[in-house]
């Protein structure tokens, strides 16, 4: 018998990200590479160690591989614990039956069994798609003072953006009267970050019934948090006002990487008592060579940098060579940039190559990306806004 | 390579250290940006195949408890064997201080009886090397011997006094041994690693503890190989090797280490060096900055100038410094204005404003933990 927990993480790691192109073609977006040695699905777990919650289960459908290796013991996050700890949850047969996770709330509907080991009195509900440092404790705190059913974090976003949202509009406690997807005109500008807490009894009657009504297509945002409205059950808005940032797309990830490099940083990355933790890649301290020229920059562990490197983020174990010239790049972890080459505005993914002379990018313009494993000819020109993988032609 | 261990002792003499060993000891020795000496021994003897590592302390060793942990970092913190930190302790026949290696033995002969494998690899801790020990062990099994010591032919290792040197006859068998000559007469010097029996040795100790011996090389292996009682052979450790007993010498192996030649021979893709994790992001340098020849750790956000340095995790150097020639342990900060060359700070020492601390090249200045300027 496990020991009760107060409150349970469920991470839905599932999706592919689509809009993230080649950078997820082998990869799921949780695992994709941020801010010089993290990847997404460090943020979620840092903020639930910190936050105290040791219990997270991590449901994965798509591309796996790498999430699962990268998770492996928890240990980079303590959570390598014996009672509770991260568990990589993917689909599986269930007698008879067995089906992939066909919603968010399906995919918690079927990892039941899972929650119930611990008892929990609540389940926090989170996504790998954001970068940003929250205390989810605190959260849970104001779930309880409300003697809420549902919490939904929420940040205002900008007017003109809310049509890209789930906008929670509110009374004047903070208690949710309606929730609209992607309202044309929406009433408010408190945006769903997609953190939940539900008490725990609550969500499974809701799972359960949502899983019954087979016209459901078994979402958190589309079905649990509608039905629990039409309910009249306690739904309260939470307001977060920190750094967030959405990494769905490739201009976003470029985004949120150069936000790293801004005076003062937009998301502290220093604060001992909120570190973000990941997983070491175990490399000598970075070297900068005789003759490099390194400004506005993040560099870490295994790079060698003889070239040139202004407004970029380096990855572990990436070489710049002599008289390569980076500019406002994102050079993902074991990437080598050879002699003379330039890149300027680009993504270059994992253990690409960037041959001598080649011309990555350009000054202005959409954000080029350079794939994994990708070998770019020496002397090439990639114009901007281009996706290199096997696929192109030079 | 279940039939092997290891066994590290760490009391070497540390006086020519000065205040950096105030606190910890040799093996403790921040190096290299983000490594501690023994970083690289116990990564060599895990990479080796060993899973039992026995860690012999004599003083100062809170920091290196710190660092090694529960031996997780290292893989060593397994249910069967693992990582063991032997503190000295007070018995009827050992207060305190062990006079030699031997002493030190002796009084852990308790872990070498209790351990499981066949054969150890026995360490100092003063000399840093990443080799691939496996080979090793290979060679001691392939030539049958009773004992095989590592050396190298590296010529910056023959340092007159403080060596053990070796005489190698054409098939490899120790024909001779020096012990701290005044001038050596042969260009092998012990590395201070040993392949040998756990039995072996455990005989071999007792019997020399109980005639008054304390020393490994000159009461053990000199008589073994003079009274041909056993067969001693040499394999030869053809990587890059530093030994760290002095403040000169630990600077040196700092400088060096920038050469990116003598990186390669240290860092090994096939035998990475594990440490223990900070967590810190990712080192950021400012718009004005200019850093050139320097290795730099994590978590260190640089608006100065770095030359020909080694900074350590987490340092600072703001605008307008100028650091040269130096080495800044963890977290240490160096404030607008300041100019400092030929420099070792010590962990979280500090120079403030404007102040000027020049050393000469062959005697850097030490700057104790702590400290401020």
């Amino acid at each position: 018998m496990l020991r009760k927990k107060t409150c349970v993480a469920m991470l839905l790691a599932g999706g592919q990200g689509s809009r993230l192109g080649i950078l997820t073609k082998n990869v799921a977006k949780p695992a994709v590479p941020y801010g010089g040695k993290y990847r997404i699905i460090d943020f979620p777990l840092s903020n639930c160690t910190n936050s105290g919650i040791d219990t997270v289960g991590v449901l994965t459908q798509y591309q796996p591989l790498e999430l699962n290796a990268y998770i492996g013991s928890g240990a980079p996050w303590d959570l390598d614990i014996s009672n509770g700890g991260v568990f990589v949850l993917p689909p599986y047969q269930k007698g008879k039956s067995g089906e992939w996770y066909r919603g968010t709330a399906n995919a918690i509907y079927q990892n039941i069994a899972f929650i119930e080991q611990y008892n929990p009195d609540y389940v926090l509900i989170l996504s790998g798609d954001h970068i940003y440092k929250m205390d989810y404790n605190a959260m849970l705190n104001y779930h309880i003072r409300h003697g809420a059913d549902a919490t939904i974090a929420v940040r205002e976003v900008p007017w003109e953006d809310t049509s890209r949202f789930g906008i929670m509009n509110t009374d004047s406690e903070d208690r949710i009267t309606e929730f609209e997807e992607k309202p044309k005109n929406a009433k408010s500008n408190k945006a769903s970050m997609g953190v939940y807490i539900f008490t725990w009894e609550k969500l499974r009657k809701y799972l359960e019934q949502d899983e019954a009504d087979k016209k459901s297509s078994n979402d958190f945002g589309k079905n649990i948090i509608p039905n629990m409205l039409n309910d009249k059950q306690v739904l309260v808005a939470y307001n977060f006002s920190g750094y967030w940032k959405d990494v769905g797309t490739i201009e976003s990830l470029w985004e949120a990487n150069m936000d790293l490099l801004e005076t003062p940083m937009p998301i502290d990355m220093h604060d001992k008592k909120w570190r973000i933790y990941a997983k070491n890649p175990g490399m000598a301290p970075h070297y900068i060579a005789d003759g490099a020229k390194v400004t506005d920059s993040l560099i870490t562990e295994g790079c060698e940098v003889y070239g040139n490197v202004n407004h970029s983020v380096l990855f572990a174990g990436v070489i710049i060579e002599e008289g390569a010239k980076i500019e406002s790049c994102v050079i993902m972890p074991g990437s080598v940039i050879k002699r003379g080459a330039i890149v300027r505005r680009a993504i270059v993914a994992e253990n690409a190559v960037v041959g001598p002379g080649a011309i990555i990018g350009e000054e202005t313009g959409n954000i080029a990306v350079i794939g994994n494993k990708m070998t770019i000819p020496a002397g090439v020109s990639i114009p901007a806004g281009e996706q290199v993988d096997e696929t192109y032609t030079f | 390579m279940k039939e092997i261990m290891g066994l590290i002792y760490t009391g070497e003499n540390d006086a020519r250290l000065r205040e950096l060993t105030v606190t910890r000891a040799i093996a403790a020795m921040p190096v290299a940006g983000r490594y501690r000496v023994i970083d690289f021994l116990v990564s060599s003897m895990v990479n080796g195949g060993m899973k039992n590592i026995g860690v012999i302390t004599q003083k100062n060793y809170h920091s290196l408890m710190d660092h090694l942990g529960s031996g997780k970092e290292w893989d060593l913190h397994g249910k069967n064997d693992g990582l063991h930190i032997l503190p000295p302790f007070l018995t009827r026949e050992n207060v305190g201080l062990y006079p030699g290696l031997l002493d030190a033995l002796r009084s852990n002969s308790n872990f070498l009886v209790r351990s499981k494998q066949e054969y150890l690899v026995l360490s100092n801790s003063n000399i840093i090397y990443n080799a691939h020990l496996d080979e090793l062990f290979r060679y001691y099994k392939d030539t049958g011997a009773d004992i095989t010591l590592l050396y190298t032919k590296d010529p910056d290792m023959k340092r007159d006094e403080f060596g053990t040197y070796l005489a190698i006859d054409k098939t490899e068998i120790v024909t001779d041994i020096e012990v701290e000559p005044t001038h050596p007469s042969y260009d092998n010097t012990y590395m201070q690693v040993m392949v040998i029996r756990r039995e072996l040795l455990k005989e071999l100790v007792d019997k020399a503890v109980s005639h008054g011996q304390h020393s490994m090389d000159r009461d053990i292996l000199l008589r073994l190989v003079q009274d041909k009682t056993a067969k001693i052979n040499a394999f030869e450790y053809k990587g890059k090797c530093w030994q760290i007993d002095s403040v000169q010498s630990y600077f040196r192996f700092n400088m060096e280490i920038l050469d990116p030649k003598m990186r390669k021979g240290l860092f090994r893709d096939e035998l990475p060096v594990f440490t223990k994790v900070r967590d810190e992001m990712p080192a950021y340098y400012g718009d004005d900055c200019t850093v050139i020849n320097s290795l730099v750790a994590d978590g260190c956000q640089i608006e100065g100038t770095v030359e020909n340095s080694v900074l350590f995790r987490g340092v600072k150097i703001a605008p307008g410094a100028h650091v040269k020639n130096c080495i800044i342990m963890q977290d240490g900060q160096v404030h607008e204005g300041a100019y400092i060359e030929n420099c070792i700070l010590d962990k979280q020492s500090v120079i403030k404003r404007n102040a000027k601390l020049i050393g000469p090249e062959a005697y850097p200045i030490v700057i104790g933990k702590d400290v401020v300027i």
